[in-house]
């Protein structure tokens, strides 16, 4: 006799999502960065500097420096508004 | 009863045991063996919550996943839950999508912290969820099962997978479960869903991202001062210490005791407590908890451990007899998660 049983997959699988990165600048001279700080202990002082290493050496103008709400949530509205209207590019991340 | 179809995908196994080994072999498990889920047994977890199987429980918007009843049910029968235990889990599961709790962050940090789950209401008392001897500790299936289903839901639904999308450098213990209930019948204050404007008769559960217990000895002290003294001097550096998250203090039956004798309410605990638990900034300096060196006013600017007295939840619970109590350091700061209440439903 058959005895065998029917058991049930726990999981799932995220829907899939068709993501593209916004086009890259050829050229980062003339340009204006965004830096979205995460909140961590020197997270600010690292961007900045990255910030400094791009105007430096790669012409950038100027650099807008944001704040996360805190390092567990994507970036609110108001600072994607502010980065949307004043930047060319824009540099996240998480550090730890 | 729903008669919708269930959408899971299906394996046939010859047993048990190789149901067990199958599970096992698939990454499903968070060490220990699970109770293989049959059609059966998901729809008695469904019935008793009187839910669809298709029907969203939360939607973790970092993950981009939608947790289903069908899924929540699948993993809390492999989590050895009773059809009984299914709200609860439901309940749980609902908060872990709420952005106050903010699920990204206590679930993927470093700083590992557990889901801490507290039930409050009669629930707790039919389903033999233990308030009691041994508070943290094995032998309550009710205990044992629903904080464990919870977290399969994480690891299988969420994809909260240690070494992966879990980065806990250390984690704890409280993360296989981490589950009581409030004494609410033996308790001389009201119970935590109470405080926060359920009613008595409704049943709710808070989760809380939370580290791991730490136990306090007091066996001197016959005043709610001394007690509280001793919990606000283990407490003070504890924790993430200056980011500020919220705490539990869990008072056991002696302790209980001891304050309630002296009147205190759970308002002047917390009061007590937040006062008690303040470091001055040149402490923090000294022991490089803050950077910098140490100016003369340091000495005298004190930091509250927590942002307001609130922030501290104080359940009743743990035996009768011991004069120890116990704190519970929430992950992070509050900024980024707080704990989360929400009402059991049932048919």
């Amino acid at each position: 006799m058959d005895k065998r049983i029917r058991v049930f997959d726990p999981t799932t699988t995220p829907k899939e999502q068709a993501l593209r990165y916004a086009p890259r600048p050829t050229t980062l001279q003339g340009k204006k960065v965004g830096l979205v700080e995460n909140t961590k202990y020197n997270s600010d002082k690292l961007l900045l500097k990255i910030g400094k290493i791009l105007a430096d050496e790669y012409g950038v103008i100027g650099v807008l420096l944001r704040r996360k709400r805190n390092a567990g949530v994507p970036a609110h509205e108001e600072i994607i508004n502010d980065i949307k209207a004043e930047c060319d590019v824009v540099i996240a991340g998480v550090g730890d | 009863m729903s008669s919708a179809n269930l959408q899971s995908n299906t394996f046939e196994v010859s047993d048990t045991a190789e149901a067990i080994e199958f599970y096992y072999d698939k990454g499903w498990t968070d060490g220990l063996p699970v109770v293989p889920p049959t059609e059966a047994s998901i729809r008695a977890m469904l019935d008793a919550a009187a839910l669809d199987p298709g029907q969203e429980i939360t939607y973790i918007e970092n993950r981009q996943v939608s947790v289903t009843a069908e899924k929540v049910a699948i993993n809390a029968v492999m989590a050895g839950c009773k059809p009984e235990y299914m709200p609860v889990v439901a309940a749980a599961v609902e908060a872990l999508g709420d952005p106050r709790y903010g699920y990204h962050g206590p679930a993927t940090s470093t700083g590992g912290s557990a889901v801490f789950m507290l039930v409050n209401g009669p629930i707790a008392r039919e389903l033999d969820i233990n308030c009691g001897d041994n508070l943290f500790g094995p032998g309550w299936r009710a205990n044992a099962t629903i904080g464990r289903a919870v977290r399969l839901v994480m690891r299988n639904v969420i994809g909260t997978l240690p070494g992966k999308l879990d980065r806990s450098t250390l984690g704890h213990a409280g993360k296989y479960t981490y589950c009581i209930a409030e004494n609410e019948a033996e308790s001389p204050w009201p119970p935590v869903h109470v405080e926060r404007g359920f009613r008595p008769e409704q049943n709710a559960v808070t989760i809380f991202a939370a580290l791991a217990p730490h136990q306090v000895y007091n066996q001197l002290s016959n005043t709610a001062e001394g007690v509280l003294t001793t919990i606000a001097d283990n407490m003070r550096i504890s924790g993430s210490v200056t980011s500020q998250p919220q705490y539990v203090v869990v008072i056991a039956g002696e302790h209980m005791r001891v304050i309630a004798d002296d009147g205190w309410s759970k308002a002047d605990i917390k009061r007590f407590l937040f006062e008690h638990t303040r470091n001055s900034l040149a402490h923090l300096k000294r022991t490089h908890r803050v950077a910098g060196p140490v100016q003369p006013e340091d000495e005298a600017t004190m930091r509250p451990l927590v942002q307001a007295p609130d922030d501290i939840l104080v359940v009743a619970a743990g035996s009768k007899a011991g004069a120890f109590s116990a704190f519970i350091p929430g992950w992070g700061g509050k900024n980024a998660s707080q704990s989360v209440t929400k009402e059991i439903r049932r048919p």
